[in-house]
């Protein structure tokens, strides 16, 4: 099963990506987080260290390419291949692929390709993957996630944050992009004022699957840089992720 | 035929990976060291397996160890050169191994024995048994097979060592492969979605011009994904095999260019050059008034010595057009002994950058490299025909050569205008350019053809287009 998490830049899909891994962890499933957001920090957020991302992957390849490195019998696809496992970072819970960078300049349709088909191959060997993706719809009309089963949309109470995500349940129906499910989930909700933010968001028509409410302690991680993955199992936004995880099960 | 095998082997592993936490062992890889190796032989012993080196059932969780994987060949019509081929071929039969890992070629295999396989009995002995019979299957050509598997550090070194000197000289062997050796030359249609009628020919002797791929990868991505963007082309009758024109070339290229295109040169500049997408990391441009070709790479920042950026050029260039006098290109490609080998080759180059004239150093002619200045050495068209003269460039004979004295005025489009200052060719003693055919590529400005035009001009005055 894939899921994507989306939404705009800075609404809480990190937070959401992480914790619902942390809730997905189990030691018969073999999950892998995509942080598919260049400029995102779920590595972090997960208590992990990245040293080389896709992208640098890409540019090495394109520099040994070049610099004409590269044996003439042997092929890219094969090389490319090691190198995105080389760059996957196991822990005994989950596999995390980190896209990294987006590209320089040149001509990078070849390599993207032979990536595409590599990354469709190793996913299949995992039962689920979460992917953090890209801030915003370009991820859509780049049809990226178009495989995706699940699309969970974060939003926070910002108008603006409530226009993107009815820019992607639009953008995915305009492009016949047909997800099993496609929920939306509230975060940065004050106590008290729910009903409001509900009436407005109730007109994107998407099925709210859970609300994150304003927590202290999120933003005392966040400031510190403590990794969102070790949020307690009893803290608020931690529970309301693990009723969308029993969501899960039912599709 | 397996059944001596404690795990299931079949195609629907392929592709298989082995999580670290589900992995009994890592062999080879990042971490360690490893390598596999094809021979032709003549003294093997059909069905020999033998493990050199601790087994599974000797090492211990969690571990990484050396691994070489060693297999013997024989047979009648078994040909040294077919090694590499059969070679190619363990990466996917390996992965056919329930539980068993195998990642790319050469030195640089990554394997991976899964918990479950471990389990279940599995030992380097049945995967060394089901790589033997997959083989034969595959290669009938295979009478007899033997597989040693190291896992003992010195002897997977010294084994490292053999197996590095033959992929040496494979790689030596493959770099003389040419246009000739060859019946399938590929295309590649990528590029299409914003270059709809780009085709771009991918031989053993021009790789793609974004560089990213040559015929060997072409090879491996047509049978990867067979219906994908990149296909065979049997490249038919040779037309004229220093201009590099196919009959089936022409045919595939005009289907698949919607019409558009019908006639590749593949090693010309002139006439019929190979279109552009949008992504060559070069361009090889005309300078009709030297008779020369200059060449500027995307990294290049300032602007040509005609007066335009490479940003401009390929703008002209690009899109899937034709343009005579244009060819976008990849740096590989200037190391091809075939490069622009109908207009003269490194002989006609009188620009480029010195970024790339390093990087190819090896592949100019030594008496030339001096001869062809740089952006250090010539900014302007005057800067370079004073070089030329200055350092005896073997340009000059061919304008010497040249009897007709002809020049072309043509009005630019706005693009190719931009030029800081105005620009005069004063210099009458030499023809500018004869073409049976020459355009000036055009986006938004006009595009002017001239067939068999004689045009002469004391003057030629390019203005900046007043706005």
């Amino acid at each position: 099963m894939i899921i994507a998490v989306s939404g705009k830049g800075g609404t809480g899909k990190t937070l959401v990506s992480s914790l619902l891994i942390k809730s997905l962890i189990d030691k018969d499933m073999d999950i892998l987080a995509i942080d598919a957001d260049p400029d995102s920090n779920l590595p972090e957020a997960l208590g992990i260290e990245v040293d080389r991302t896709v992208g640098d992957i890409r540019e090495e390849l394109k520099k040994d390419t070049a610099e004409g490195n590269i044996p003439p019998e042997v092929n890219k696809w094969d090389i490319l291949d090691y190198k995105i496992m080389e760059s996957i970072i196991e822990t005994p819970e989950f596999d995390l692929l980190v896209m990294g960078r987006p590209e320089g300049s040149g001509c990078y349709c070849a390599v993207n390709n032979i990536l595409r088909k590599i990354i469709e191959r190793l996913s299949s060997n995992y039962d689920i993957i979460v992917i953090d993706t890209e801030a915003g719809l370009e991820h859509l009309s780049r049809r990226t996630t178009q495989n995706v089963d699940l699309m969970l949309v974060v939003t926070d109470p910002s108008k603006r944050g409530i226009l993107t995500a009815q820019r992607i349940e639009e953008l995915s129906e305009d492009l016949e992009i047909t997800f099993k499910k496609q929920y939306l989930i509230l975060n940065r909700v004050k106590t008290g004022n729910e009903d409001e933010l509900l009436e407005e968001v109730n007109k994107i028509g998407l099925e709210i699957v859970g609300i994150i409410h304003e927590d202290e302690l999120i933003e005392s991680y966040d400031r510190e840089g403590t990794p969102l993955i070790n949020l307690p199992d009893d803290s608020q936004a931690f529970t309301s992720i693990l009723k969308i995880t029993e969501v899960l099960k039912e599709i | 035929m397996f059944e001596d095998i404690p795990v299931d082997v079949s195609p629907m592993h392929e592709g298989e990976r082995i999580r670290a936490a589900n992995m009994f062992v890592e062999l080879a890889g990042p971490k360690s060291m490893g390598a596999e190796l094809i021979q032709v032989a003549d003294d093997v012993e059909d069905g020999d397996l033998q493990v050199v080196g601790p087994e599974l059932s000797d090492m211990t969780e969690g571990e990484i160890y050396p691994l070489g994987i060693s297999v013997k060949i024989q047979g009648e019509k078994l040909e040294k050169e077919l090694e590499g081929v059969i070679e190619r071929r363990i990466h996917e039969l390996s992965n056919y191994v329930k539980g068993f890992m195998h990642l790319n070629q050469r030195d640089q295999i990554w394997c991976r024995v899964s918990k479950e396989a471990k389990e279940a009995g599995f030992k380097l002995v049945d995967f060394a048994r089901a790589l033997s019979i997959l083989l034969k299957e595959d290669f009938p050509l295979i009478e007899k097979i033997s597989v040693t598997i190291f896992t003992d550090e010195s002897e997977v070194e010294s084994f490292l060592e053999t197996a590095k000197a033959a992929y040496d000289y494979r790689d030596s062997r493959a770099r003389e492969l040419s246009d000739e050796d060859v019946d399938v030359f590929y295309g590649c249609t990528m590029c299409q979605s914003f270059a709809p009628s780009h085709v771009c020919v991918v031989t053993p002797d021009r790789t793609a011009l974004c560089g990213a791929i040559n015929w060997f990868d072409c090879r491996a991505a047509a049978k990867m994904d067979p219906e994908g963007p990149i296909f065979e082309i049997e490249k038919g009758d040779v037309l004229d095999s220093t201009k590099g024109e196919y009959s089936n070339v022409n045919t595939i290229v005009a289907e698949k260019s919607q019409g558009e295109t019908d006639r590749v040169f593949l090693h010309s500049l002139f006439e019929y050059p190979h279109t552009s997408c949008g992504c060559f990391e070069a361009v090889a441009f005309y300078i009709p008034e030297l008779d020369g070709i200059g060449i500027v790479s995307r990294d290049f920042r300032g602007e040509t010595p005609l007066g335009i950026p490479f940003s401009t050029m390929a703008g002209q260039c690009s899109g899937g057009k034709q343009v005579e006098g244009f060819v976008g290109l990849s740096l590989e490609y200037m190391r091809s002994p075939k490069f622009l080998q109908a207009d003269g080759a490194y002989e006609r180059i009188i620009w480029l950058p010195k970024e790339i004239k390093e990087s190819v150093k090896e592949y100019i002619p030594g008496e030339l490299y001096d001869k062809i200045p740089t952006e250090e050495e010539a900014e302007s068209i005057k800067d370079i025909k004073k070089f030329l003269r200055v350092n005896e460039h073997p340009i000059r004979e061919r304008l010497k050569q040249s009897k007709e004295s002809i020049e072309t005025e043509v009005e630019p489009d706005s693009d190719i205008s931009q030029l800081e200052e105005d620009y005069e060719i004063e210099d009458n003693d030499a023809p500018v350019a004869y073409l049976p055919q020459m355009s000036v590529p055009g986006s938004d400005g006009v595009r002017i053809i001239l067939k068999n035009a004689k045009v002469y001009a004391e003057k030629v005055i390019i203005k900046k287009e007043q706005k």
